[in-house]
């Protein structure tokens, strides 16, 4: 028979020394985190085993399931319906990254890495076939764009697709369908919006010399003044202007929210054009004189008031922001609508959205219409997962 | 009290500021000390939080080198306590395996009487009926136990009446049994359990244990709350562990809380706060040296005439008569685990919402138990007595449960994401910003671990399915751990912060009774 519980309480000397080897592993554990989260890491590679800085980048992509490649690594895609991709333990130099699918266009650029900081960046992916939703006079008791005279031969999209239906008949009676309300409404907006054949320079430089001979005889009234003011286009803090033939984007508030790739991080004019691409070193080299837009420097870095978009050396007929967005411009240039991006480190990815030479295009609330040949189409932006 | 009785109260006890509850009982100096200590706690946990905000604004980076170093204490901290629930936990296995009637044989205790005090409210009589029907099914002789039943004569005649009916059936059963109804309005108390209490020892005193001539060392006092239930052989274990204690009438005798009466009934979150009140009650019993009386415990009666039964006029009066013990005793106190389980309920209503009410309530009442640290430090101040180094060690110790219970898990689970959102953009473009989020979350995972081992600990201690509950249950209980992220914080930090906060601005709590099963 047991006289006393054959299990004792934990001993105070066996607490201690637990507690002791809990503190020796604290000790040895805290710097070892601290250095691998400033970005620290130990190599193998060279021969001996060495301590090496690493930098990162932080990628965003605007659609799903894209493949995301840092110069011929694919990087594993993040959890569950996140579109953000952090790269870690990058060596110190400049890297390509890479995000494409195979019904996308690809987004390619070369960020210089840094050590102990990440470089952020925003990707973006058009189809490679244009998607449209066709707007059509008449619908279907369903809703169906409808199409009239329409030869069973006759390609409506040649250039675009849609994944609607659409009802295509070679008679001309309308008594069976319905006037379609959105019609009317984009037809109204083409009908309101100048469809000017020149380009926006040429719009420019004519409304100038309208503005010259006017001044010179009598007074403007302001109804004049207000049609000959540029309109303003202004998202998200950042400006659209035109001037000398070329489309800038103008950071408009002040130094703390400005977007990352307004700002670079080394100052010299070699290493610059080194790190960032010429056309950035020129950028900057222009703009340390230049007392209406000039260069901010922010403690570690030096930070640009604007940015020259990439135009492709066409006319501009029409240029916007992109739906919902800030970082990206719609272009309407010589050979189709164009979006690109306003970061203009190592490049300015420009991507077509729309081809072709003769059609117009109309952006309202966040929207992307397009007449063209006498049809009118939505353009989709917004991807839908393969 | 008579004059014989004060001449048995120990030295320091006699002291006039002995059972002072608040700073507005003390004048002048002492006044102005314990308004200080009032203040502290309070002032340390707003400064903590607000701190590592600043911190974080400020200098982020230090912010994040502290947030680390605060994840891996946290993580090592988890595996610490871990393995003093494990080994509770086989402790309290084997204990509740052994035959602690065999045990006692080799042991004189016939002389030995357990006086058992249920202070109630209004709680009702099935819960009474259960919890004395569960000391009757004890395996000790029920003729030596001197149960006392007390009524508030705040709750009404309803509730005096149910104890004399209580009185009626169960009175034969024991040696004696004594209903006593607590007046309202007795200057110098606060409504609560401690003041039942207080009238109760007094009360039996009179109409039991002097009248019998029962020696007070002969006595073993046991303050359960009402909804205690018993395990078979309680008192046979108690009684074990005060012959075989090297110093028993120097020590109180913490029984494991099982809040497991109405676990099958209670709600998923009830079921998790009330295990893992079970568990920071297990991990006490493996580290005694550190522990105070909660609850449901025992201790001599000579103890507690030494210090006139404990104070009237505090909210938690559990641990309390510990301090009073301790710091009366000159610091020779100390607290024996019993590892033995008794069952408790577990904190429900009839809604989820009430629920979600009385659980922030008691929890709100119990680190209100942070008033015992001023106590504490005052006293500490005062009886030079007890050696400075337990003196220290136990301000310090004390301070830092009641800091870390309220901004531990804010600083883990809130504000580790601080310097990601508040910091500078030089600190937003560095590899740490980036880093740190992913390095917290895994450490975090890492300490998740030990809910695992808590959930496999809790399922053992869960009672037996009851036929009209389904098997599937079995799942949610091991799945509800997941919920402790968000326990800790709503229900455990921000009551404490509020605890402290009304402490910090003189806005004293009075005693907030848990209401019990309900219909």
């Amino acid at each position: 028979m047991p006289t006393e519980p054959k299990i004792a309480s934990l001993s105070y000397k066996r607490r201690q020394w637990l507690f002791y080897l809990l503190v020796v592993i604290f000790l040895i554990t805290l710097p070892a985190m601290i250095f691998y989260t400033t970005g620290y890491r130990i190599s193998f590679e060279s021969e001996g085993t060495s301590i090496v800085t690493t930098g990162g980048i932080y990628i965003t992509t605007d659609n799903l399931n894209v493949d995301v490649y840092l110069g011929e690594d694919q990087i594993e895609r993040p959890r569950l319906f996140r579109s953000a991709y952090y790269i870690q333990n990058i060596e110190i130099g400049k890297h390509r990254v890479v995000v494409q699918r195979p019904d996308l266009q690809t987004w390619v650029k070369d960020l210089p890495i840094d050590p102990h900081i990440v470089v952020e960046v925003a990707a973006f992916n058009m189809p490679l076939i244009p998607q449209v939703r066709p707007i059509t006079e008449y619908i279907t008791a369903t809703g169906t764009a409808v199409y009239f005279d329409v030869a069973t031969t006759t390609d409506l999209f040649t250039k675009s697709s849609t994944t609607l239906l659409v009802y295509a008949t070679s008679s001309l009676a309308t008594s069976t369908f319905a006037i379609n309300e959105e019609f009317l409404f984009v037809e109204s907006l083409f009908s309101s919006t100048s469809t000017s054949s020149l380009s926006v320079f040429e719009q420019l430089s004519d409304s100038l010399e309208r503005f010259r001979f006017s001044t010179t005889s009598d007074a403007l009234d302001d109804e004049e003044i207000a049609t000959t003011t540029e309109p303003e286009i202004i998202r998200g803090g950042i400006r659209l202007v035109e001037r000398d033939r070329e489309i800038f984007a103008v950071w408009q508030e002040g130094i703390n929210n400005i977007p990352f790739y307004f700002c670079l991080t080394d100052r010299g004019s070699t290493s610059t054009a080194k790190r960032y691409g010429q056309h950035v070193a020129d950028a900057v080299q222009r703009l340390s004189v230049s007392t209406t837009s000039p260069i901010i420097v922010d403690r570690d870095r030096l930070c640009r008031s604007e940015i020259k978009l990439n135009h492709l050396g066409q006319d501009v007929y029409y240029y916007n922001f992109f739906p919902n967005n800030a970082d990206l411009i719609l272009l309407h240039l010589e050979d189709g609508l164009y979006v690109t991006e306003i970061d203009d480190r190592g490049w300015q990815n420009t991507q077509v959205l729309y081809p072709g030479e003769n059609f117009t295009v109309v952006v309202e609330n966040d929207l992307i219409y397009i007449l063209e040949d006498g049809y009118y189409f939505e353009v989709i932006t917004e991807i839908e997962l393969p | 009290m008579s004059p014989d009785d004060k001449s048995q109260i120990l030295p320091y006890a006699r002291r006039p500021d002995f059972k002072v509850a608040r700073a507005t009982e003390l004048s002048g100096a002492d006044r102005r000390l314990f308004r200080f200590l009032e203040i502290v706690p309070g002032v340390a946990a707003w400064a903590t939080i607000i701190g590592i905000v600043l911190a974080s604004i400020y200098v982020p980076f230090l912010a994040a080198y502290f947030i680390i170093a605060f994840s891996i204490y946290w993580v090592l901290k988890t595996f610490f306590l871990s393995v003093h629930v494990r080994h509770n936990w086989k402790r309290l296995k084997h204990h509740m395996e052994l035959d602690w009637g065999q045990l006692i044989e080799r042991l004189k205790y016939d002389d030995f009487y357990h006086l058992v005090i249920f202070p109630f409210y209004q709680e009702p009589r099935e819960v009474i009926e259960g919890t004395l029907q569960g000391l009757v099914e004890s395996k000790y002789n029920l003729g030596k136990l001197i149960v006392v039943l007390a009524a508030e004569a705040r709750a009404g005649e309803d509730a005096a009446a149910l104890a004399y009916e209580m009185k009626e059936k169960f009175g034969d059963s024991f040696g004696h049994f004594v209903v006593t109804v607590h007046p309202a309005d007795i200057p110098g108390e606060i409504a609560g359990k401690g003041s039942n209490t207080h009238w109760a020892l007094t009360q039996v005193k009179k109409q039991v244990i002097d009248p019998n001539e029962i020696p007070y060392k002969n006595i073993l006092t046991s303050i359960f709350d009402i909804d205690t239930v018993i395990y078979p052989d309680y008192f046979n274990c108690l009684i074990w562990h005060f012959l075989t204690s090297e110093n028993p009438y120097k020590s109180a005798f913490q029984p494991v809380p099982l809040f497991t009466n109405n676990l099958w009934e209670a709600s998923a979150l009830s079921r998790v706060m009330a295990m893992s009140s079970t568990f920071w009650q297990m991990i006490m019993q493996e580290r005694p040296d550190k522990a105070a009386t909660f609850s449901s415990h025992s201790v001599s009666f000579q103890a507690l005439h030494e210090i006139g039964y404990g104070q009237a006029n505090v909210v938690s009066e559990d641990s309390r008569i510990f301090w009073n013990l301790l710091i009366a005793n000159n610091g020779d106190f100390e607290v024996v685990s019993l590892s033995y389980p008794i069952a408790m309920d577990a904190t429900t209503a009839t809604t989820m919402w009430g629920t979600i009410k009385n659980i922030y309530r008691q929890h709100r009442r119990w680190t209100y138990g942070v008033e015992n640290w001023c106590y504490i430090v005052y006293h500490f101040t005062k009886n030079k007595s007890i050696p400075l180094k337990k003196r220290w060690s136990i301000a310090l110790m004390q301070g830092e449960g009641y800091w870390s219970l309220v901004t531990n898990p804010i600083m883990l689970f809130i504000l580790g994401w601080a310097p990601i959102f508040l910091g500078t953009r030089e600190f937003h473009e560095t590899v740490l910003s980036y880093e740190l989020p992913i390095m917290v979350r895994n450490l975090l995972i890492v300490a998740m671990g030990g809910l695992v081992v808590s959930s496999i600990i809790a399922l053992s201690l869960t009672p037996p399915r009851p036929a009209h509950q389904s098997r599937f249950k079995y799942i949610v209980m091991a799945l509800q751990w997941i919920m402790v992220p968000l326990t800790m914080i709503f229900f455990s930090a921000i009551p404490g912060l509020d605890a402290q906060t009304r402490l910090m601005f003189g806005r004293y709590m009075g005693f907030w009774v848990t209401p019990k099963r309900q219909k």
